[in-house]
Formats: structure tokens, C-alpha cells, sequence
């Protein structure tokens, strides 16, 4: 049990620590000063700091919705597969669940943009609609398909049973699984194909349009967020796409963990600084990929059994 | 691991089915046939037999090399259409490929309980043979058609390497030769103004 | 030895069209006359005769079809001699048709004689190939668009009867090892077969494959298309070569299926050859030039072929492709006279010749008209009379004698479509339009008199008597 409350603890520590990583990886590849790997931090603090400001026009959902776009991934976070063997988990959760809540958090992220009364929030409003939307169904696909492969529909039960057992004959289904989920962590995190967290222009945001009109606490809260959700996405894909590692010790299981959480970081970011922002309307074809594959996921591994 | 490759090869498919640049379109062909070169070599290795062995090698040097790079050089030479937007909307083919696959999969469900040896490999060979019917028809410019074409052959490749445990190396040497002759024809073909009468 | 005879015409044509001397041509003429030689011998040696060990094996079915095509080469090379004077082609062109003709032929000697489906295949290819180029020698755009077409569309079916071929040889390969591209030992254990399903998927897809490339539902107006803007040896070649080697496969895979499961192949086939019939007939009913029209009703006698040959008459099958493969090349190369003077006008075309040659010309085309319409001293006429006769008997075997006398009322009225729009293009021809002199030249002569004596000697008893004993 106290395992399972550290690993959550430290997963939501890191989560400043590894978006400013990527941050600070991208400003190196790009020959830039890089930034400091604990920006992160210093961020939160000066935020809460600062005074908070709110639009005249905002109503009681401003005060409300950045705690209720917190709270659901915090929540995931405790439904996530384990990252030491013998710690407790909740074994339970399946696909639904954890695409639910993440859907609930993006949903009052939306309201809260809406709330803004400005341009932007409806904007940022509506293209993150139609994004999410578009995650929705291949998340739940992959996630289920990965979790029949690992034979137990809870999310967290799979990642011990793929650990313990590597699906070796299901290997093409699998593969499958796993582009789908990359580029779900692609988008639903706005990493670069889809939208680029570091502009402020108005052609490209998505998430930074929602929130430009927060300040403060409400920005502090937003902000992490935003990278829990990064940690939950990352980690999920750690647990269920690169199950190694679950049987050493606690420590260097753990730190095992943390290096895959920074691998896969890192190749979010290779990504990034190779490829250049899709149009709007280009990003239905590259979620269309992710379906397919999910879906081709799921097929191949009920009808081939492959 | 060779269903890995096989789950590789029929991703590259469905990537290249998406693309809309001639270059990302001709290097997720060669990915396709180095996948197809390197499940020949596993597969040939794991039986031990040199005919597949010799087979995978000439796949990779022919068609994972040479073929993308002479597409390249033509396209550069004749100066080629290279935005190539698919005709079907991608609304519809996401909708399309998946019914695609389910029907081949299901089509194809007798064969995997008659042949046990790699049997499902045949159901995604035919998928992949109706996926680049489908590249062939969702394209108006010669180009992509011709890497349809191509990709239409690595499927008849694949279904030769993984039903019958590769195929007489005679017949194999004379499918090649006519690959190398397509090649040539299409060369031939894209010479329009010169030999004007 | 038998093969480099065999192969030698093609060869030498392959040489010379290397040559800038505009004389050369006239040799070839002579020298393709040497491949009947062995072709001679071949139906006077005990068959099946190995040509080389067992990939090439000659028995009784691809001598006959060998026979045809060999003729139909001959006439082409004859009549190609005064392309130039038909239609407007650069010296330079003129030598790439002949390279490329030479390199079809040989594909589909190859392809004729084999008896192992992967070579069938590689030839097929090769003159599909070889094909593309030939139609690209005509340099109008129409050309170089329908020669894209064809790579694509030949692409396509050659590519589906590989796949069709593979899936067969993975369905035999279990009880026959490498041997399971062999045509004669596939038909011997056709009954040991483990997988029949997987047999019969690969048995459609070929049959697919091929249909399409002879033009059938739903690719009716491709080849018509093609043939159209491209030269018209081509016409003639695909008609009377490429579609024997097509045709030659189809025999011969569907002489597996039918041991595996008869009432599958006749239900699939019976059905598709009567949906194109369907459809062609309307098609050739609106048909507004010669080309056009020849290349459909073509896809209409192909139909009935394969029609007869599954109904389990390969006698009248057999005769009906023999009466077709000469009647077809005979009517495209005369279309190149016709339209010569006056494109793609029917009415009056046949108006106008005088003298000798002038007469025996328009003697010689009304005469293949009418007898591609199976008028009575036809050989068409005699093989639809068997083939009907034998529908009948087959259906009374399996209980289905009223379907299958409404099936045949059905292409009767179908065909009688087609009948009545030839007759009256033919009245158009001879009775319409102004009289304007026109020549003929007599190396097309003798290709159309070659054609008209191969036609005759169909009906001889003892070629009839051979085609008796292949079946």
C-alpha cells in the first residue's frame, strides 16, 4: 500500500519535471539555450504567487472547473497499472473507465474556455471537440484490445498479466495497438502534429487557446493538469506497450520506470522536432490512422488470433 | 517475431493508403518491402531454405532500394504531381479499410482452419492485395497507381512467401524479371514529347 | 531444338527491327512462315511431348491453340507490311511495334505451351507487358492515355491471376511438393486436393483476373477502348493470340476445378458469362464504329466460349475459340483497310473496291461478317448448335432442364440482338453512303485469304475429329 501511494506521489512529482524536459531537449535539438530541467516547478510556485484575474464575463464555472479538470486525472492516476511488483493496484478499472474520466476532464477543460466569454475560448473550445472526439473511439479500441491480449479487461490487471507474459503470438495485433496509442498520446496531449503547446497564435492553438484567459492558481492547476495527463498517457503506454522490467526490485523497478517514462518523452520529442504541424483539417486523417488501427487491432487479434 | 514484420507490412499499407506527398508515399513503399524482404529472410532461415533466402535478399536490393530510388529519379526527370491527394475523402476510408479487412479476415477464416502453417498470414496477404486495389483507385495520378501496382506485387509476394513456403525459384526469377520489365516500360512510357513524330 | 524453331520467327523479328533497312521487313514475312514447321511436327509426334523437360509440355489442346495463334502471327506479320500505309506512323515507331510484337509472341508461346502455372504466368505477363509499348506507337494522346490504361488495368488482372495461381499451388502444394504448378500432375490428383475452399478461392480469383483482361462484366469497354486508339494489329493480336492464351489457362484450370467441385465452377461462370452477354449485347447494339464493335462482339464470343466449355462441351467450346480466333484478326485487319479511307464511317465502307483484288476484298469481308454472326456454313454455327445441345444435356443430368432452357431463350434473344445490328451494319456497308475508289494491297490480301482457308479447314472431318478426341 505504501508503495502504491509513493509510486502515485512520485508519478505526479515528475510530471512538471517531465515537461520541462521536453521542453528543454527540443530548445537543445533546436540549438537553443535550453531551458532548466525543474522550470516546471518554478513555475507552479511563481504562479501561485501571482494574483488571479478573471474575465469579467466568467461565471461561477471558472472558479469550479480547473479543480473538476484536475481531479478525474488524479483519479486515473490511482487506476494505473503498477509500477513494482507486489504493490497494491486496482485491478478493476477498464477501458471505459479511464477514457470516461479523462473525457470528463477535457470536457470542463471546454467549458472553462467557453466561460472565457473571448474568441479564443470558444475556438480553442471547439477544436479540442473535435479532436477528442475523435480520440475517444480509438482509445477505447486500443485499450481494449491491449487489455484482451493481456487476457483481464482491467487496465491494471493487464499491465501485470503483459509483464508476466509477453504476447509474442499476437505480436501483429499488438503492433497494431501500439501505433494506435502513440499517436492517441500525440494528440491528446497536443504535442506537435496535432497542435504545438509553445505558440500563441491564433491560426494554431487548441489548448493554449482555452486557457489564455486564466491567470494565477487557476493557471497553476491547469498547467499540471496538463502534464498529469502527459504522466497518465506515458505511463500507460510504459506499463502496456513496453512491459519489461516489473520483476527486479522496488527501487530499480521503479527506476526502470522512470527511464521509460523519459525514453518515450524523448521520442515524443524527436517527433516534434522533425515534423512539421498538420493543418486543422489535415488531423481527421491522422486520427483516422489511429482508428484504423485500433480497430485493425482488435480484428486481427479476434478474427487471425495474430 | 514474423508476426511482427507481417503487422509491420500491413501498417506501412495502411499509412502509404493516407498519404497525401509522393515522397512520404515512396518511402512507406520501400519500408513495405523491407519488411517483406526481412520476413523472407526470417522465414526462409527458420526453415532453412536458400531459395528464400536469395528471394528476401533480392527483394530488399530490388524493391526496398532500387525500385524507390528509380521512382525518385523518374519523378524528379519528368517532374511528377507530388501533392497527391487520395479521391476518397478520409472520412470515408477509414470507414472503408477496416470493412476491407474485416471482410478479407472473415473471407479468409476456412483457410486458417484447413492450413496450419502460418495460416492467417494468407488473410492478410489478401487484405493487403485489396489495399492496394484500393491505393490504385484512390489516386487520379499515375504515380501513386504505379506504387499501387508495386504494392500489389509485395502482397502476392507475401502470400507466396507465407502460404506455400516460397515458390519454385524458377517461377520466382521470372516474376522478377517481369517486375524489372514493368520498370522498364513504365520508363518507356512516361517519354512522351521526345519521340513526337 | 523444337523450341528455337518455334521461338525463331520471333527471334529474327526481334533482330532485324534493330535494323534501320526499310526492306528487312519484307523478310519477315517469309520467315514466319517457318514456325508452322515444327508446329507440324508437333501434331504428328505421341503427346504429351515434353519441349522442355516438364515445363513446356505440348498435348492436344495447345497444339490446336498454337496451331491458331502461329496463323494469326502470320497474318499479322503480313499485314503489318502496309501499316504505313494506313496509318500515319514514324519509321521509328514502326520498328519498336515490331520489337514489341516480336517480344509478345514470344511471351505467349511460352505461355501456350507451358504446363506449369508460374511460366503460364511470366509470359502472360511479358505480353501484357509488351502490349503497353505497342499500343504507345501510335503517338496521339488517346494512345498514350488508353497504353496507361492498360498497364494499370493489365496490371491489375495479371496481378489477381498470380495471386489466384499462388493460392491454388499453396492449396496442392501439401500432397505435390514443387510439382504443384504442374497443370497435368494438378489434374491427375485434383481429388486428393486437402483444401478444396482454398482451391476454389484461388480458382475465382484467377478466373477473375482473366475475365477482366478478356473484357468481361464489369471491365466491358476497356479493351474496346484501347483497341480503338491504338493501331489495328493490335486489335487483331489481342483478339487472336492474347485471348488464346487466356483461354488457354482457363481450359486448363477449369479442368481442375471441374474434378474438385463442378457445380461451383458451372454456377460461378454460367452466371457471370450471362451477365456480360446481357451487357454486351446493348453495348453492340449501340456501337458506332468498326473497331469498337468487333472488340465487344469478341468479348461475346469469348463469353460463349468459356460458356461452352463449362457446360462440358469442349468440342464445341473448342471450335467456336478456333472459328473466333481467325474470324476476329481477319475483321480487325480488314477494319484497318475499311477505315484507311474515311475514319470510323460505316456507311458505305465496303463500296468502291474495284478490280480483282477489290472484289475478292469486299467478297472476303462480307464473308467474315456474316459468318461472325454464325450464319450456317459457318463453323460458329455448327458450335453453338453443340454447345446448346450440350447445356441441355448437362442440365438434364442435374434436374435443371427449365432454368437452363430459360437461360438459353434468354442468350438466344440476346444474340438475336446482336444478329439483327450486324446484318444492318453490314446493308449500311454495302448499300449506303457514295462510292469513292479505294485500294487494297495484296500482302493484306493474302493474310485475309490465309485466314479464310484456316476457317474452312476448321470444318474438315478430320480437324473436327481431332477436336472430338481433346475433349
Amino acid at each position: 500500500m505504501i508503495v502504491y501511494f509513493l509510486s502515485i506521489l512520485l508519478l505526479f512529482l515528475v510530471a512538471p519535471l517531465l515537461l520541462s524536459y521536453m521542453k528543454g531537449m527540443k530548445m537543445f535539438l533546436l540549438l537553443k539555450q535550453p531551458i532548466s530541467i525543474f522550470q516546471g516547478y518554478r513555475n507552479f510556485s511563481k504562479l501561485l504567487k501571482k494574483e488571479t484575474i478573471l474575465s469579467e464575463e466568467s461565471s461561477a464555472i471558472t472558479h469550479y472547473a480547473p479543480f473538476l479538470v484536475l481531479s478525474p486525472l488524479l483519479v486515473v492516476m490511482f487506476f494505473l497499472p503498477p509500477l513494482v511488483k507486489g504493490s497494491y493496484y486496482v485491478s478493476f478499472v477498464d477501458a471505459f473507465t479511464i477514457t470516461g474520466l479523462i473525457s470528463l476532464s477535457t470536457f470542463f477543460l471546454m467549458l472553462l474556455g467557453l466561460d472565457s466569454g473571448s474568441a479564443f475560448g470558444g475556438m480553442g473550445s471547439s477544436r479540442e471537440a473535435f479532436i477528442s472526439a475523435l480520440v475517444e473511439p480509438a482509445m477505447v479500441l486500443t485499450v481494449f484490445s491491449v487489455s484482451l491480449m493481456a487476457g483481464d479487461l482491467g487496465v491494471g490487471q493487464a499491465g501485470v498479466n503483459l509483464a508476466a507474459h509477453f504476447p509474442k503470438e499476437h505480436m501483429a495485433s499488438y503492433l497494431f495497438a501500439g501505433i494506435s496509442f502513440f499517436i492517441l498520446l500525440l494528440a491528446e496531449n497536443g504535442r506537435i502534429p496535432v497542435d504545438n503547446p509553445e505558440t500563441h497564435l491564433e491560426l494554431t492553438m487548441v489548448h493554449e487557446a482555452m486557457i489564455l484567459d486564466l491567470s494565477g492558481v487557476y493557471l497553476a492547476i491547469i498547467e499540471t493538469a496538463s502534464s498529469v495527463k502527459f504522466v497518465i498517457f506515458a505511463s500507460l503506454f510504459a506499463s502496456l506497450f513496453l512491459p519489461y522490467g516489473l520483476e527486479y526490485s522496488a527501487p530499480l523497478a521503479m527506476l526502470i520506470f522512470f527511464i521509460k517514462l523519459f525514453f518515450i518523452a524523448s521520442v515524443v520529442v524527436l517527433i516534434e522536432v522533425n515534423i512539421a504541424k498538420l493543418r486543422l483539417f489535415k488531423i481527421p486523417n491522422l486520427l483516422g490512422i489511429a482508428i484504423v488501427f485500433a480497430f485493425l487491432s482488435l480484428i486481427t487479434f479476434y478474427v487471425l488470433g495474430a | 517475431m514474423i508476426d511482427f514484420y507481417i503487422g509491420l507490412f500491413l501498417a506501412t499499407l495502411i499509412v502509404a493508403l493516407f498519404t497525401t506527398r509522393l515522397y512520404r508515399l515512396l518511402f512507406w513503399y520501400a519500408f513495405n518491402s523491407l519488411m517483406l524482404g526481412v520476413l523472407a529472410l526470417s522465414i526462409g532461415k527458420s526453415i532453412d531454405d536458400n531459395a528464400m533466402i536469395i528471394t528476401g535478399i533480392i527483394t530488399i536490393v530490388v524493391k526496398a532500394i532500387g525500385i524507390p530510388y528509380i521512382l525518385k529519379n523518374l519523378s524528379q526527370k519528368f517532374h511528377f504531381v507530388r501533392q497527391i491527394t487520395p479521391e476518397i475523402k478520409v472520412q470515408y476510408a477509414i470507414m472503408l479499410v477496416p470493412a476491407i479487412l474485416v471482410f478479407t479476415f472473415y473471407l479468409s477464416e476456412p483457410i486458417v482452419n484447413m492450413i496450419h502453417t502460418n495460416a492467417n498470414y494468407v488473410a492478410i496477404s489478401i487484405s493487403s492485395l485489396f489495399l492496394s486495389l484500393l491505393l490504385m483507385m484512390e489516386h487520379h495520378n499515375v504515380a501513386p497507381k504505379i506504387v499501387g501496382f508495386l504494392s500489389m506485387e509485395n502482397s502476392l509476394f507475401l502470400l507466396g512467401i507465407t502460404a506455400t513456403n516460397g515458390m519454385p525459384m524458377l517461377v520466382e526469377l521470372g516474376i522478377f524479371f517481369d517486375l524489372l520489365m514493368a520498370i522498364v516500360v513504365i520508363n518507356l512510357l512516361f517519354h512522351k514529347e521526345e519521340l513526337k513524330v | 531444338m523444337m523450341l528455337i524453331l518455334l521461338l525463331a520467327p520471333a527471334f529474327i523479328m526481334f533482330v532485324l527491327s534493330f535494323s534501320k533497312n526499310r526492306r528487312s521487313k519484307y523478310l519477315l514475312a517469309f520467315t514466319s512462315f517457318v514456325i508452322l514447321l515444327p508446329i507440324l511436327e508437333l501434331f504428328v509426334l505421341p503427346k504429351p511431348y515434353n519441349i522442355l523437360a516438364s515445363y513446356l509440355v505440348a498435348d492436344k489442346l495447345n497444339t490446336y491453340v498454337l496451331l491458331l495463334s502461329s496463323i494469326v502471327g502470320i497474318g499479322v506479320t503480313l499485314a503489318l507490311l502496309t501499316l504505313d500505309k494506313h496509318v500515319k506512323v514514324s519509321p521509328n515507331a514502326y520498328r519498336k511495334f515490331y520489337r514489341f510484337f516480336a517480344l509478345f509472341w514470344i511471351g505467349l508461346i511460352f505461355s501456350i505451351l507451358s504446363n506449369n502455372m508460374g511460366i503460364y504466368w511470366i509470359g502472360l505477363e511479358l505480353a501484357t507487358l509488351s502490349t503497353v509499348y505497342m499500343i504507345k506507337t501510335n503517338y496521339t494522346p488517346a494512345a498514350h492515355k488508353e497504353a496507361w490504361n492498360y498497364m494499370i488495368v493489365g496490371a491489375i488482372a495479371v496481378s489477381l491471376i498470380l495471386f489466384g495461381i499462388i493460392l491454388m499451388y499453396a492449396s496442392a502444394k501439401p500432397i505435390l511438393g514443387e510439382d504443384a504448378m504442374a497443370f497435368n500432375l494438378l489434374v491427375a490428383h485434383a481429388k486428393e486436393i486437402p483444401s478444396p475452399f482454398l482451391f476454389e478461392m484461388g480458382f475465382a480469383i484467377t478466373t477473375i483476373g482473366m475475365f477482366v483482361k478478356m473484357g468481361f462484366f464489369p471491365m466491358n469497354l476497356w479493351l474496346a477502348n484501347i483497341e480503338r486508339a491504338s493501331f489495328y494489329p493490335v486489335a487483331a493480336l489481342f483478339s487472336g493470340i492474347l485471348e488464346s492464351a487466356i483461354i488457354v489457362g482457363f481450359f486448363r484450370f477449369s479442368q481442375i476445378a471441374m474434378k474438385i467441385n463442378y457445380d461451383h465452377l458451372f454456377i460461378f461462370v454460367f452466371v457471370y458469362t450471362l451477365l456480360t452477354i446481357f451487357i454486351v449485347s446493348f453495348l453492340i447494339f449501340r456501337a458506332k464504329d468498326f473497331m469498337r464493335l468487333f472488340s465487344l462482339s469478341g468479348v461475346e464470343h469469348m463469353a460463349l466460349i468459356v460458356m461452352f466449355w463449362v457446360s462440358g462441351a469442349p468440342f464445341a467450346a473448342l471450335l467456336h475459340f478456333g472459328a473466333h480466333a481467325f474470324l476476329k484478326p481477319a475483321l480487325f485487319l480488314s477494319t484497318g483497310v475499311l477505315e484507311s479511307q474515311g475514319k470510323y464511317r460505316i456507311a458505305g465502307a465496303l463500296r468502291g473496291y474495284k478490280g480483282k483484288k477489290g472484289t475478292l476484298f469486299w467478297f472476303l469481308v462480307s464473308l467474315f461478317l456474316l459468318a461472325i454472326i454464325s450464319l450456317p456454313p459457318s463453323p460458329m454455327f455448327f458450335s453453338e448448335l453443340y454447345g446448346f445441345g450440350a447445356m441441355i444435356s448437362t442440365a438434364k443430368q442435374g434436374n435443371h432442364i427449365l432454368a437452363m432452357i430459360g437461360a438459353i431463350l434468354f442468350l438466344l434473344v440476346l444474340l438475336s440482338i446482336i444478329f439483327y445490328r450486324f446484318v444492318a451494319i453490314y446493308q449500311s456497308m454495302k448499300y449506303e453512303g457514295e462510292e469513292k475508289e479505294k485500294v487494297v494491297y495484296t500482302s493484306e490480301l493474302i493474310a485475309l485469304v490465309l485466314f479464310a482457308v484456316a476457317l474452312v479447314s476448321l470444318l474438315l472431318p478430320s480437324t473436327i475429329s481431332y477436336l472430338k478426341s481433346i475433349g
